[in-house]
Formats: C-alpha cells, structure tokens, sequence
C-alpha cells in the first residue's frame, strides 16, 4: 500500500514542528511570518497553531466595519476602484484572522469578477464580504451564495438572462471554471443550465428571481432530469467527482504546491468528499499532514504581488498607507478587484517578468528606506530587527535573516551581506565605522535589508 | 511557424507533398514582412483630448469663426497647410515639416457613438475595441504579442511615460516602463547594485527547476536589459538640441534606444494638459508649441542618426473638443479629431476631407474615418503585421506611407 501522503503529521523529537515549518504554515495560511507569531506557533505546538488559524476575535467584524464607516467617507470612495482596491489590502495588514483574508483572496481568484465590467463598487464590495463570510464555510453554500450575487450577475450577465433569451456565459463558467472543469460537460448541459439560471436578476444590489423570466420546464442536465432550477444545478454539479478533483487541485495549487501530483490531487478530493465540501474541515487536515510540510511544498510557490507586499510589511511590522501597498501591488501584476478574466491570476511563474521583478526591487528599496522623517509615520524600526546593541556585523546579518528567512539562506550569501556591512562606499573596509558611526551602520543595515528582500529565495513562499 | 522553425524543419517537411506549397506561401509572405521588422513606431499621446479644430485650423470656414468668437485664430495667423486649412500659429515648426512632406495630418477620425469620458474614450483608443467591455490588453500589446520571436531577449516595447499604457498591455511579451527599468542599470551609481546581481545569480546556481532558480534568471534578464538602456544613453551622440521640456527630452531618450539598435519596436510617450476647458488660448498654444518643437527637433535627430527611414510617429488624442467654445474661454470635451503622422517614409498631406462645421453630432465634429483604419494602415504597412487578428475586426486601410 502506497504512504498516503495526507497523513497526519505527528512531530517529534527527530522531526519537530521547528521555526521552519511554522513559519512556512504561517505564510501559507496568512501573509508573512511575523517572528513573534513564529516564535508563539513552535511553542504552542502544530495542532494548536492550525487551531489558532480559525480563531476569529469576535468583534474583529464589528472593528473593521467601524473603521470602514468612519473612513468611508473620504478614504473608501465607490467611485474610485483604487480606494476600495486600498480598504481590502487595509484588511489583510491589521486582520487578526490572516487565514480568512487569505482565503477570501482565493476565492476572489476563483469567483474571479472584475470591477471593469461590474462598475458599480458597492457590489464589487458586497461581493468580496460574501466572500469573506464564507471563506472558510462551505464550498456548496458559497456557490450558491455567488450565483445570487448582484456583482456576478452583472458580471457574467445573468441579470439579463431570460425564458425568452437564455444567456449561457455564466452556466458555462460556473462548470468550466468554478465546479467541474472542461471536459466534464456538454454543449447541451450548458444550454439546459443556462435554462435553470434564467430569471435570476437583480434589484440594485440585491438578488431579485423573476418568476416570469424563469424557465420552469423540464432540463436535461448531466444524465438527471427535472425541473431543475439554478440551485438544484449547483447541487448536481457539486456532487460531481470531476468537481472535487478541481477544488482539490485547486486549494493545493494556492495553498500547497503549484504542481500537485494525480496522486495527492485524488487523495485531497477524497479529503474533500469526506469533509462534505467544508473548507475549514479540509484545511485543518491539509496543514496536519506530512506532506504539507514536504520538499514537494515548502519553498515551491512562487509569492503573488499580495503575499510579497503584504508579508513583508506584516512580517516587518511597517504601517504602511494600504492605499499605497495596493498600488505597488498592481505595479507588480495584481490588480485587486480587477482579475485579467474570468479565470483568474494564473499565478507562479506568470507573477514575474523582467519589468515586474523591477517592481518588486523597487518596493523593498522603498520599505527598507522607511525611517522616521517618512510620509504617514510609515517607519521601519530598524531595532526591532537588529538590536541596538549589536554591533558584531556576522550577527547583525543573523537577525535580518532570522526575521525575513527564517535563517534559511546559504552561508556564502551571508558571508557577502556581512561584507557589505562593513564596506565603505569607496570600497575599503571599515569595521569601525559599522560599530561606531550610527548612521553609517544603519544605511548598511537598511541596504542589507533591501538585499534580503530583492533575493530570489525571499519571494519563493 | 516562424522562419527559423521552417528553415529547420523544411527538410523534414519536403516529403509530404501537401503540406509544402502552403508552408512556401508561409515563408514567401514573412520574408517580404521582414524588411519591415525593423519598422519603429513611436506613439505620441496628447492627453486630455486635444482641440483638433484649433490645432488644424479651416480658416475660410466662417462657422470656425462664429463658433470660435475668442477662441478663433486669425486668418491671418495661422501656418498654412493649402487655401483652406492651416495649423496653430505655433506649430511653425511642424508647418516645416509638413511642408517637407514628412506629415500626414489625417481628418475627421474617431469612432461609433462617440464616449466623452477621458477614462472610457481612452480605453477605447488604447484597446482599439469599442465593445462596452473591451479586452484589458492594448492594440500595441496585441502586436507585440502576435510578433514576438522565441526566446525573445529583450523587449519590444518600451513606455516611456511613468506606468504601462493600456495600449501597450500584453499577454504574452514583457513591456516595461523604460525608466524604471534603466534605474537597475549598472550605471545607476547605487552601492548595493554589483552585491545585488552576485547574490542573485548564487541564488539560481544549482536550481534549475525551483523558483529561485526561475527568479534568478528573471533578475539577471532585467539586469541585462537594464545594462543596454544605460548603455545607450553613454554611447548616444547627436549635434541635434533638443528642447528642455519633458515631452522632447522623451524623444530625445528614444532617438537613444532606437539608435541602440536594441530590437525595439513600440515607443509610447505622453503629452498631458489637453483638457482645456478654461482659458485655453495661452495653454492650448503652449503645449502646441511644445509638441511642434520635439517633433521637429526628433525628426532631425532621426535623420542624423540615420534612423529616419525607420521610424514614424504616431500622435492621438482621445477625443477632440465642443465646436462651440465655452464661456470659460474654453472647450468642453467632444468627439472626431486629427490624427498625426510624422516620419520621412510617411506619405505627407491631408487625409480625408475636413469634418463638417455644419453638420455636427451633439455639437460635435461628426467622424468619417475611424481611428482604427488608421491602426489598421500603420499594423500592415509599417509594421508589417496582420492588423485583423489584432484589431478583431478588418478595417479599411489609408494610403499614409510611400512605396
């Protein structure tokens, strides 16, 4: 019998959850690895940590939404996607629940709708909260809760779908991209659902079914037939195996490894048919098993725009102006609320380019710049990395380390980085300048930071 | 199939019999695009939505004057192009160049029911799609896309405005923002920079497959690229002085790329402060002037550089503006315009007729070339590409280039 490779994880002494995989679990489930929630994780222990992951504050909803009604304003303008764009980022830095954040993230990328299309904000909006509320719900009650959704019904048209004039762009993408996959499906099953999903308006921002514009006949739909309607085809669709395997695949590429074998892939849809669709259910197995923490995971993705900006400025401690971070994340490639399609970010590789690459170097030069005299307050506290006290340039470099990788960095790189503390800008070696002259050592200290940060190991997540 | 896969599979490919005559075909029509492969286009975007009835000017039309009561140039004033139509009195520079038949001034262009909203009238133009939503990649990213050689070392198209236009958004090809990119030049003076591309290249020593490997050779790209563009900046010479304002010193900055014979094929530049919706006189003269200067000093650039024969530029705006002036001293937005096009290989005169002052749309000029015919003409003649794939649609094609 082949080692299932979801098998629970059980740490020990020869293979304990170290500060390694904690932080992997951690920048995995949320956006960076702070060092003190690293620190908290590795005493804690693995299944409490997983645990932890769900804990949700219970007025964290209520404290956001005062914030938001207080700045909505001025700051969270409808008018402008880019401020909204700014409000979700805002979330991601201060959230106590990173998981949720990151969670809703995919389903953004999986539902993928974009406000060119959907103009009106406030269901773009809308829809990112419905999101949000399921992230960790239920795959089956979230689809059923996007079907209605005033944004996607504006999105892939289903407001204008009628008896008369079926439209099929969202039956079609509901099996292409959000349940079962091409291949799993005909040209006649898309006619027959698009038949279920008629009369599915909106009114405003509010789902609205107009019986008169409803199709109640009988459909033929995936070998059943009935007088389905587009809950009963969402129901269908969600007891396919061919769906299982594609959230399965899914969840893993965005949360494990980009290229999950056949064989992980079946045994995660087996995992997900056992927890009956229930993400928070599959997660916790997911991040408790031994290959989660597997050569085949760990270092293997490639971090998207939002896990770079976001991880680093969580993992730093910076207080950035979210308006800002979302910027530079669309600089890179990512345009929240703006996805290049109905597909979504392809992601990995697709992330970077040479003039992409560029964006994210000039993002670490800004933050590791951050010092008191910055805009906003945004400040990068240089103590909290490298003690005041630490003057012994090696060590320096251990803490930079410690903090941003974790300590994962080959000592020849090391070597280099200390070297570059102590050299001068005309080249000599000057120890004591590093030790002595504040501000020689803290311009060294922020350029080895930038360094870290602009390393191909850094932005492998 | 491109021409090197063909030339090394042709032997292969000799022994069956159909499929020969059209892979001949094939390689008969690419060769004769590939002396247009080194066809440059620089685009020129006036942004704001430029007046086209005060920059082309139908000075024996008396509507322009009944409609334009302070705004009108005087007959006497302005720089004439033939009896009928001439251009705004600081555009003397551009006067010359039309008159060396180097510029296409190309009437009446825009597009079906015309937007008046800058975002959405921009999108259109830069998107060549009128489709309520239109693809988020630009006509000039389709090219690239649809042109672009494997292995492609370094970029075909290059902004040199501060972000990536619409117009240039790929799907496929890398086009980046030539400024930012040229900051990672090893020129760049910044002390980290050497340590930086060390460090990088350790860190993809040995892993070919992970990530860091693929990010190591994604940096080293850049900093490649980014060496070139420094590099051409130290080894430009040219006796040409170009004005100081922005708008020149970016053309002068292209005159250095395409001198550096890098394979760039796309330029996008941006003039911004078309929106004269108040006191436009002064302003609207400035930036005119402004516009005129560069593309006169570019242009003898070009010509000392030896360059002239293949580069052309493209100028648009995203709509024209209200026939009838304002009470600001201004004009609000509106719909046809001109179009530009300037460069030795351009056929140079007056394309279309000028739009009717009589018959207007809304209060505005009524077009009767759409602006992707113009697309259409610059994609298949100049740049030798099939403009259908890449426009969606076919669009009827200009004479605007010789030969």
């Amino acid at each position: 019998m082949v080692l299932a490779a979801l098998a629970p994880y059980v740490p020990g002494p020869t293979d304990p959850f170290d500060p390694h995989k904690a932080a992997h679990l951690l920048r995995r489930a949320g956006f960076g690895a702070p060092a003190a929630d690293v620190g908290k994780a590795v005493t804690e222990g693995l299944e409490a940590t997983v645990e932890g992951l769900f804990d949700e504050a219970e007025d964290e909803e209520e404290r956001f939404q005062t914030t938001f009604d207080a700045v909505n304003q001025d700051l969270v303008n409808f008018a402008d996607p880019s401020q909204l764009r700014g409000w979700w980022v805002y979330r991601m830095l201060r959230t106590r629940a990173p998981l949720r954040e990151k969670l809703t993230l995919f389903w953004h990328g999986h539902f993928a709708t974009s406000a060119a299309k959907v103009e009106e904000l406030e269901l773009m909006h809308q829809q990112i909260a419905t999101l949000r509320k399921h992230a960790w719900g239920n795959i089956r009650d979230l689809t059923q809760a996007i079907a209605r959704d005033p944004a996607m019904l504006v999105w892939l048209d289903g407001e204008s779908s009628t008896k008369e004039h079926p439209n099929e762009n969202f039956a079609r993408e509901l099996m292409e991209l959000f349940t079962c996959g091409i291949g799993h499906y005909t040209e006649t099953d898309v006619q027959e659902a698009a038949r279920a999903f008629t009369g599915w308006h909106r009114d405003g921002a509010k789902f609205n079914f107009v019986a008169d514009a409803h199709d109640s006949g009988r459909k033929q739909f995936l070998g059943r037939a009935g007088k389905f309607n587009g809950g009963d085809i969402i129901d269908i669709l969600m007891q396919q195996p061919a769906t299982l395997t594609f959230l399965a695949r899914k969840l893993l590429r965005f949360f494990a490894a980009p290229e999950p074998s056949a064989a992980v892939v079946a045994e995660a849809a087996e995992l997900l048919e056992r927890t009956r669709l229930d993400v928070k259910w599959f997660l916790r197995e997911l991040f408790q098993s031994r290959w989660f923490y597997s050569d085949d995971c760990r270092r293997t993705r490639i971090s998207s725009p939002v896990e770079y900006v976001v991880g680093t400025l969580r993992t730093l401690g910076v207080r950035w102006p979210a308006n800002e971070a979302g910027n530079q994340i669309e600089a890179m490639g990512q345009t929240l609320l703006a996805p290049p399609n109905v597909k979504g970010w392809d992601g990995e590789r697709a992330w970077i380019n040479s003039s992409r690459w560029a964006s994210r170097l000039e993002f670490a030069k800004i933050i590791a710049e951050l010092n008191d005299n910055s805009a906003f307050g945004a400040t990068l506290h240089l103590d909290r990395i490298v003690p005041a006290e630490t003057r012994e340039p090696a060590k320096a470099i251990d803490a930079i380390v410690s903090v941003l990788l974790q300590g994962e960095l080959p000592d020849a790189t090391r070597r280099e980085l200390t070297e570059f503390l102590v050299t001068t800008d005309d080249g000599s070696r000057n120890l004591e300048s590093f030790r002595d002259d504040d501000d020689f050592r803290q311009n060294r200290l922020r350029g080895a930071i930038e360094l870290v940060l602009g390393l191909p190991e850094y932005h492998a997540c | 199939m491109r021409r090197r896969e063909f030339l090394a599979s042709s032997v292969a490919f000799v022994s069956l019999a159909g499929g020969v005559p059209e892979l001949f075909a094939r390689a008969a029509e690419e060769s004769a695009r590939a002396d247009r492969n080194d066809h440059a286009l620089v685009v020129l975007e006036l942004a704001g939505g430029n007046d086209g009835l005060n920059t082309v000017i139908p000075y024996e039309n008396p509507l322009y004057y009944r409609n334009r009561r302070t705004l009108g140039i005087p007959k006497k004033n302005v720089v004439r192009l033939n009896d009928q139509i001439g251009l705004h009195p600081r555009m003397a520079a551009l006067g010359e160049l039309f008159k060396e038949g180097r510029v296409a001034i190309v009437q009446g262009v825009g597009y079906p029911q015309p937007d008046r909203s800058h975002f959405r009238s921009m999108e259109i133009w830069h998107s060549a799609s009128t489709e309520p939503a239109p693809p988020s990649t630009g006509w000039l990213g389709r090219f690239l896309d649809a042109s672009a050689p494997d292995g492609e070392a370094f970029p075909r198209g290059l902004s040199l405005t501060g972000s990536i236009p619409q117009a240039l958004q790929a799907a496929k090809v890398v086009v980046p923002v030539e400024a930012q990119l040229t900051s990672f030049s090893e020129t760049s003076g910044n002390p980290a920079s050497a340590l930086r591309r060390k460090l990088s290249a350790a860190s993809g020593a040995g892993t070919e497959t992970g990530p860091a490997g693929f990010l190591s050779r994604q940096a080293d790209t850049l900093y490649r690229t980014a060496d070139k563009l420094g590099q051409s900046t130290q080894s430009y010479k040219s006796s040409v002085e170009y004005p100081g304002d922005e708008l020149a010193q970016k053309l002068r900055r292209a005159s250095q790329i395409l001198k550096a014979g890098l394979g760039v094929r796309v330029l996008f530049v941006s003039q911004d402060g078309y929106d004269t919706h108040a006191g436009q006189a002064d302003a609207h003269g400035g930036l005119l002037e402004t516009l005129a200067n560069a593309l006169s000093a570019f242009q003898r650039d070009l010509v000392e550089q030896k360059l002239a024969d293949r580069v052309t530029v493209l100028v648009f705006s995203e709509f024209g503006r209200r026939v009838d002036e304002n009470a600001s001293g201004g004009t609000d937005h509106g719909a046809a315009s001109c179009m530009f096009l300037v460069g030795a290989k351009v056929k140079g005169g007056l394309i279309g007729e000028y739009p009717s002052l009589e018959k207007l749309g809304e209060g505005d000029l009524i077009y009767h070339t759409d602006f992707r015919s113009v697309y259409a003409s610059v994609l298949e003649r100049w740049l030798g590409c099939p403009s259908k794939p890449t426009l969606g649609k076919p669009f009827p094609r200009l004479d605007l280039f010789q030969g």
